[in-house]
């Protein structure tokens, strides 16, 4: 679902302040004393913790289902799922670390399931996309109607997305999309370095190869 | 060709894949984000307690045709609860003066014997036992099994134990 773009979401997110490295992550102590009170039930300080990394999860489920309203479910029972849990969380990684893994197991188990039964339900491309210099320079060559090749650049790149495996398509998500570090990712996937650098070399070169037609 | 060679490569791909960062959901969406899981966890909380009643409820009908009589007329709730209430504290009291002595009902004027003693009852005199019981107290319990092999008992080993009673004694 691709629509012409509202005035509101003139002001909306730029996309570097999505990528989520440590740097953006809240401070330990913070973070920590909200953990304590949530697990003692404080739903204020859970709700403290979901609108620090609500669009966060949300974005890397989104780009792992390429679809809204799946995106928008999962998101909500990893959150749920998390705060019933909090009791089990022995505070040995960071409570973002923590809770990204859940979001992403659900994901992977969800995706799993559907198995076959995938279909896009794309969010709207930001209005500053259309001046994005290196996204312009992708497109500019190949047609004058740059909305149009923008959607079905989208398209085509959410299905290329689609025909990786779950794991590598959530190395490409965390590391190419998200931004997040290799030491990042490998926490969230539980596995080492090395396996996350391999898988994302892969599945780069696998969706190098599907969106040919449109890399110079 | 080496992975640096392909690393350089993957510039154009890096910069088609910040299309995805473009990807926005519908405006005011995450607003109320926090608010729908909170009451989520909030809904599942009563429902967790409402579930529990509800399968004490389905479990025993007699419970849900008590529940709705009380439904019905709070009174009846209110007379039961009172009820209850005075049931528990007249428990108090009696537990509280229960430490009674037992009184032996024996009538005035009878002399009571110091000891009392309790015929004993020989294997082989009762009618169902065809041969005498074999007797061998150990050394753990005193009162030896009834090692029965009559006819209709066969194979039937009967455990004694000790009894002890103790009577009032008049002075």
């Amino acid at each position: 679902m691709i629509m012409t773009e509202p005035a509101s979401r003139k002001a909306s997110k730029q996309p570097d302040e999505f990528s989520a490295g440590p740097a953006s992550a809240p401070a330990p102590e913070e973070e920590v004393e909200l953990v304590k009170r949530a697990r003692k039930g404080d739903l204020a300080a859970y709700d403290d913790l979901v609108r620090r990394y609500q669009e966060r999860i949300y974005a890397t489920i989104y780009h792992m289902t390429s679809n809204h309203e799946d995106a928008n479910d999962l998101a909500q029972e990893a959150f749920i799922k998390a705060f019933q849990a909090l009791r089990s969380f022995k505070g040995g990684s960071s409570f973002y670390t923590w809770v990204y893994r859940i979001a992403v197991n659900k994901t992977i188990n969800f995706l799993k399931q559907r198995k076959n039964k995938a279909h896009m339900s794309l969010d709207d491309l930001d209005f500053n996309a259309e001046h994005d210099p290196d996204l312009v320079a992708l497109i500019s060559d190949k047609t004058p109607r740059r909305e149009v090749n923008l959607a079905e650049l989208q398209e085509k790149l959410n299905a290329a997305m689609q025909k990786l495996s779950e794991p590598h398509r959530l190395v490409v998500t965390l590391h190419d999309v998200q931004g997040l570090s290799h030491e990042e990712i490998a926490k969230i996937m539980g596995c080492n370095i090395g396996t996350v650098r391999s898988r994302l070399f892969y599945a780069r070169q696998q969706l190098q190869a599907y969106l040919s037609d449109y890399l110079q | 060709m080496t992975m640096n060679q392909n690393t350089e490569n993957f510039e154009q791909l890096r910069r088609l894949l910040k299309l995805k960062r473009y990807e926005q959901p519908p405006p005011g969406y995450f607003n109320d984000f926090s608010r729908e899981i909170i009451a989520r966890i909030k809904l599942g909380e009563r429902g967790e307690d409402s579930a529990v009643i509800g399968r004490l409820l389905w479990e025993a009908p007699w419970l849900q045709r008590i529940w709705a009589a009380f439904e019905a007329k709070p009174v009846l709730a209110g007379a039961f609860g009172l009820a209850m209430c005075a049931f528990l504290i007249s428990g108090v009291i009696y537990s509280e003066n229960g430490d009674v002595q037992p009184v032996a009902f024996i009538p005035a004027g009878e002399s009571i014997p110091n000891t009392v003693e309790v015929p004993n009852v020989v294997a082989e005199n009762h009618p169902l036992l065809a041969k005498p019981v074999a007797l061998e107290p150990s050394s753990t319990n005193p009162i030896p099994p009834l090692l029965v092999d009559g006819p209709l008992l066969r194979g039937l080993n009967l455990h004694a134990q000790p009894v002890s009673f103790t009577f009032p004694i008049r002075n």
